[in-house]
């Protein structure tokens, strides 16, 4: 739970949106309104908080909230 | 007065003029060489061919010249790592990249001691490149042919991106088509030196067919125009039957999908068959991607001749009267 709390503030706070639309299944271009950048700076915020390096290839893949919540929870077993 | 050099890593273009890559084939080492030659950066446009094709045509041009030659590869491109890897191995100056946006190559340009030149659009992303790592930025306008990330004017864009870019070169893109913008654009902009592309298609050692030369040559105005691409962006080119076929509705997508080559297609049409086809020289079904301002063009002249006449009309005009960032 620790990690999908953070990261839902990670979130909040990168794409500026309510915290009752950052769902498990919203989409962070189509339903949350992210922009090329803000993916950008999503996946820099992530790296910093969780501390894990996140390439491009894998970066790509993360496209959801609970995209984002598997890798973080996957690197950290 | 004189222009200044363009300084990217430890790599120097005596012009500050960079010759801007253009993929499939369309600047091969057949026009970096030249462009290289005389004192300019020269570009091979690296995305839609293969690795091993990229590798020997980026050799071809370093055992030709001592100039500096550049790989364009668009982040767009399937195997995006293989082609920047083979051209590191090849011998590439530096990679300039664009379409779409990659961290990994900040740390694959250091690890490798190679400068990363960044494309964008926006002082956002301009931002973000020069803190990761970028040896140089490119700040290409809407004018700019082939993909775009903006639908703003060089004018109306690059002042934002210059107020944010301080420690590596700002270089201005899209629709320079002579020495006095040039000018203007080092002068009154504050950029550190322009990138242009249309202007090499129309050189005798451009390899295109020369039905692509002509295409250029016999474009008026309204005949350049924004074209969705199965990439995902705009892009500007030339209104063929093609491009016209596709705005009344006809199907023009490709009957499979031989090249697998972009992370995401829209498989509207395919991008790689009828770049190729522009690039043979076939009007009818060709894509042919084009600056806003290859109307205002109307000659094909040697790549000696072209660097020579923007240098002379530059430093007509050129005063160092550089802006306050």
């Amino acid at each position: 739970m620790a990690v999908e709390a953070k990261m839902i503030d990670i979130i909040v706070e990168q794409l500026s949106v309510d915290k009752e639309k950052v769902v498990p299944a919203a989409s962070f271009v189509d339903d949350l309104g992210a922009d090329s950048l803000d993916l950008v700076e999503l996946i820099m915020a992530m790296e910093e908080e969780f501390d894990v390096e996140i390439p491009d290839e894998e970066a790509e893949k993360i496209t959801t909230v609970q995209n984002a919540i598997d890798f973080v929870a996957k690197i950290q077993e | 007065m004189k222009l200044p050099e363009l300084k990217i890593g430890s790599f120097i273009a005596k012009i500050p003029i960079i010759q801007g890559g253009m993929s499939v084939r369309v600047s091969t080492s057949a026009l970096a060489i030249p462009v290289a030659e005389c004192g300019g950066i020269g570009t091979i446009g690296g995305s839609g061919i293969p690795v091993d094709e990229l590798k020997e045509d980026i050799r071809k041009a370093k055992n030709a010249t001592d100039g500096v030659i550049a790989v364009n590869i668009m982040y767009a491109m399937k195997d995006f790592y293989e082609l920047v890897m083979g051209s590191i191995e090849a011998g590439a100056d530096m990679i300039i990249t664009g379409a779409g946006f990659s961290r990994d190559i900040f740390k694959i340009g250091k690890k490798h001691n190679i400068p990363i030149v960044s494309i964008v659009s926006s002082p956002n992303f301009a931002k973000l490149a020069e803190k990761l790592g970028a040896a140089a930025i490119i700040a290409e306008a809407t004018e700019a042919g082939g993909h775009l990330g903006t639908d703003k004017s060089l004018r109306d864009m690059f002042p934002a991106i210059r107020k944010v870019v301080s420690k590596v070169p700002l270089i201005a893109a899209g629709g320079i088509t002579n020495g006095v913008e040039m000018a203007e654009m080092m002068d009154n902009y504050g950029a550190d030196g322009v990138q242009i592309a249309s202007r090499f298609v129309l050189s005798e050692e451009c390899a295109v067919a020369d039905e692509f030369k002509q295409a250029y040559l016999g474009a008026q105005e309204e005949d350049i125009v924004l074209v969705p691409s199965p990439v995902g962006l705009p892009g500007r080119a030339v209104k063929t039957p093609f491009i016209q076929k596709m705005e009344q509705g006809e199907d023009v997508s490709a009957k499979k999908c031989e090249f697998k080559c972009l992370k995401k297609c829209s498989y509207k049409y395919c991008i790689n068959d009828r770049l190729t086809a522009a690039l043979e020289g076939d009007l009818e079904n060709g894509l042919f991607f084009s600056g806003a301002n290859t109307y205002k063009m109307n000659e094909i002249l040697p790549v000696r001749e072209i660097f020579d006449r923007f240098v002379k009309a530059a430093e007509a005009v050129y005063k160092e009267k550089r802006v306050q960032a």
